[in-house]
């Protein structure tokens, strides 16, 4: 028997969520998904871009990731609303469950898609695309948005199929629609294909998916490597990874913060790095791993990209311990341009239980600096993540937990209707 | 222009059934008015966005008019809303 893959994608999921919330738990008339609108950080704290839009705005040419002063440009009467990721998490729990009722595989690939399992349940629910319909009515009556479903016999051609036309629709891409349905496609649609590679594609004249599903797979093993056969197997429809129930481990943990201003003082850089390591290792801490690589990025106020990275002696979750090597990384790589964001990435994630090794050089007494950290985190755990910090926050602009969802983006309060 | 938040006297019995009695509410005049609910037409589940609710459909006696609303109560916040008409 084949497999049978579906791939359930909400369609503009921040949008659709914010608008069955505005409409049916507060009452709106207006719905967004009517009108052009999106959903848009903070323009007073800089962080101005569009996180998703409506099919109307859609029109006007606004893409996910345009900052909110051009998309005001190219449409101005767009209604900007804030997101609220409490509610994204709730509705995105809500679409999981429905998913795990009709089959007990079901990958959450983000908070907004997922893989199910179907093989097999054609005698439970009807042919693929009977059940497909059938999910993504309940979906849309029982909870208020819309997805597209993706079918077919493997999680690449699924979700090829899933994005193909929006809204609320079901297709099919099974391997013998391969030819008809996927190669006419621009190869930057296909799976894994992002901007660089585009580019190189069009350098060595592969426009369409068709074209590098024919090409010499030695061409592309020269050209990409490894990375080459990825994608050439993909453009021919082949992909052999399963369903996986339980989410992989995380390879990394990494936070980093859009400042309000530039930041031009070696003081007040080491300030938000400080504040950058508290977050990532209170995940690093509450994951119970440590990590052994430590990477500092900025971005200039002329969004100049630059990173540093460093490997430990051996890993650690200390906040005091990272930051100062983050401290380090900072004054190796800072020429003293302003700094509009910085961040935090640690990586070669080790299991929190393996054995400190002790060396020579380790000056600093961790052991207490990490009972401090435990003691720190619960009472933070038991009492909210403001109820203490770091004195060398008090008085300052900066937020003494950056990174991550800052706590007023998390609720929806009442006042931020749009009528 | 929106749902709006309303005082109400419910039972429930030991089903964990509920039915509101009472709506409380300020009219025109700014009086608060009490209904009593004569009649309990439907209700159904609701979870709208995964926010789960109880939505009523009944009818109040306002002077020698029945009128029929419908009430929503909010299963986390434990809010009940007067549903705004379209």
């Amino acid at each position: 028997m084949d497999n049978l893959i579906f791939h359930i994608d909400v369609n503009s999921a921040f949008l659709s969520w914010e608008a069955v919330y505005r409409r049916h738990i507060l009452g709106e008339t207006t719905d967004l998904r009517e009108i052009p609108s999106a959903v848009g950080g903070d323009i007073k704290k800089r962080h101005g871009i569009i996180l998703a839009k409506s099919a109307p705005a859609k029109r006007y040419g606004i893409r996910t990731g345009d900052t909110i002063s051009d998309a005001k440009n190219l449409c101005p009467q767009l209604v900007l609303v804030p997101p609220h990721y409490d509610l994204y998490d709730t509705c995105s729990k809500a679409f999981m469950e429905i998913l795990r009722e009709y089959s007990s595989r079901v990958e959450q690939y983000s908070v907004d898609e997922a893989f199910c399992d179907m093989t097999g349940t054609i005698s439970i629910y009807g042919s693929a695309v009977v059940a497909a319909n059938m999910i993504k009515d309940r979906i849309y009556n029982e909870l208020g948005f819309t997805v597209n479903i993706g079918i077919s016999t493997n999680k690449l051609l699924a979700k090829m199929a899933s994005d193909f036309k929006k809204p609320n629709l079901v297709h099919t891409l099974f391997p013998e629609e391969i030819e008809m349905k996927m190669w006419k496609l621009p190869v930057e649609e296909l799976f894994y294909v992002g901007h660089a590679t585009k580019r190189k594609l069009h350098a060595l004249g592969i426009h369409t998916i068709g074209e590098l599903a024919k090409t010499d797979l030695n061409i592309l093993r020269a050209h990409f490597k490894k990375y080459g056969e990825i994608i050439y197997a993909f453009a021919n429809g082949i992909d052999l990874s399963v369903v996986a129930e339980e989410a992989a481990p995380n390879k990394g943990y990494g936070n980093s913060t859009t400042i309000a201003f530039d930041v031009d003082d070696e003081q007040v850089a080491k300030i938000v790095l400080l504040s950058l390591a508290e977050t990532v290792c209170t995940r690093l801490r509450a994951d119970s791993v440590m990590a052994t690589v430590v990477a500092v990025r900025m971005v200039t106020h002329e969004f100049h990209h630059t990173s540093h990275q460093r490997t430990l002696l051996t890993a650690t979750n200390t906040t005091n311990e990272i930051h100062k090597v983050a401290c380090k990384l900072f004054d190796e790589m800072w020429d003293g341009t302003p700094l509009r964001k910085l961040g935090i990435h640690t990586s070669k994630i080790v299991s929190g239980d393996s054995l400190r090794q002790m060396n020579l050089f380790d000056m600093d007494r961790y052991e207490k600096f990490s009972k401090l950290d435990l003691a720190v985190d619960r009472i933070r755990d038991r009492y909210g993540v403001d109820s203490i910090m770091r004195a060398i926050f008090l008085n300052k602009h900066i937020y003494h937990m950056s990174g991550g969802i800052p706590p007023e983006k998390r609720k929806v309060k009442n006042k931020e209707g749009i009528i | 222009m929106y749902h709006m938040p309303v005082d109400v006297i419910a039972t429930f019995n030991v089903q964990g059934r509920i039915k509101p009695n009472y709506i409380r509410l300020e009219d025109e005049e700014h009086i608060l008015r009490t209904y009593k609910i004569e009649k309990i037409l439907y209700s159904r589940e609701e979870n709208y966005a995964g926010i789960s609710a109880l939505l009523f459909c009944c009818n109040i006696l306002r002077g020698e008019c029945m009128q029929m609303i419908n009430l929503k109560y909010h299963i986390k916040t434990h809010q009940w809303v007067l549903v705004k008409e379209n």
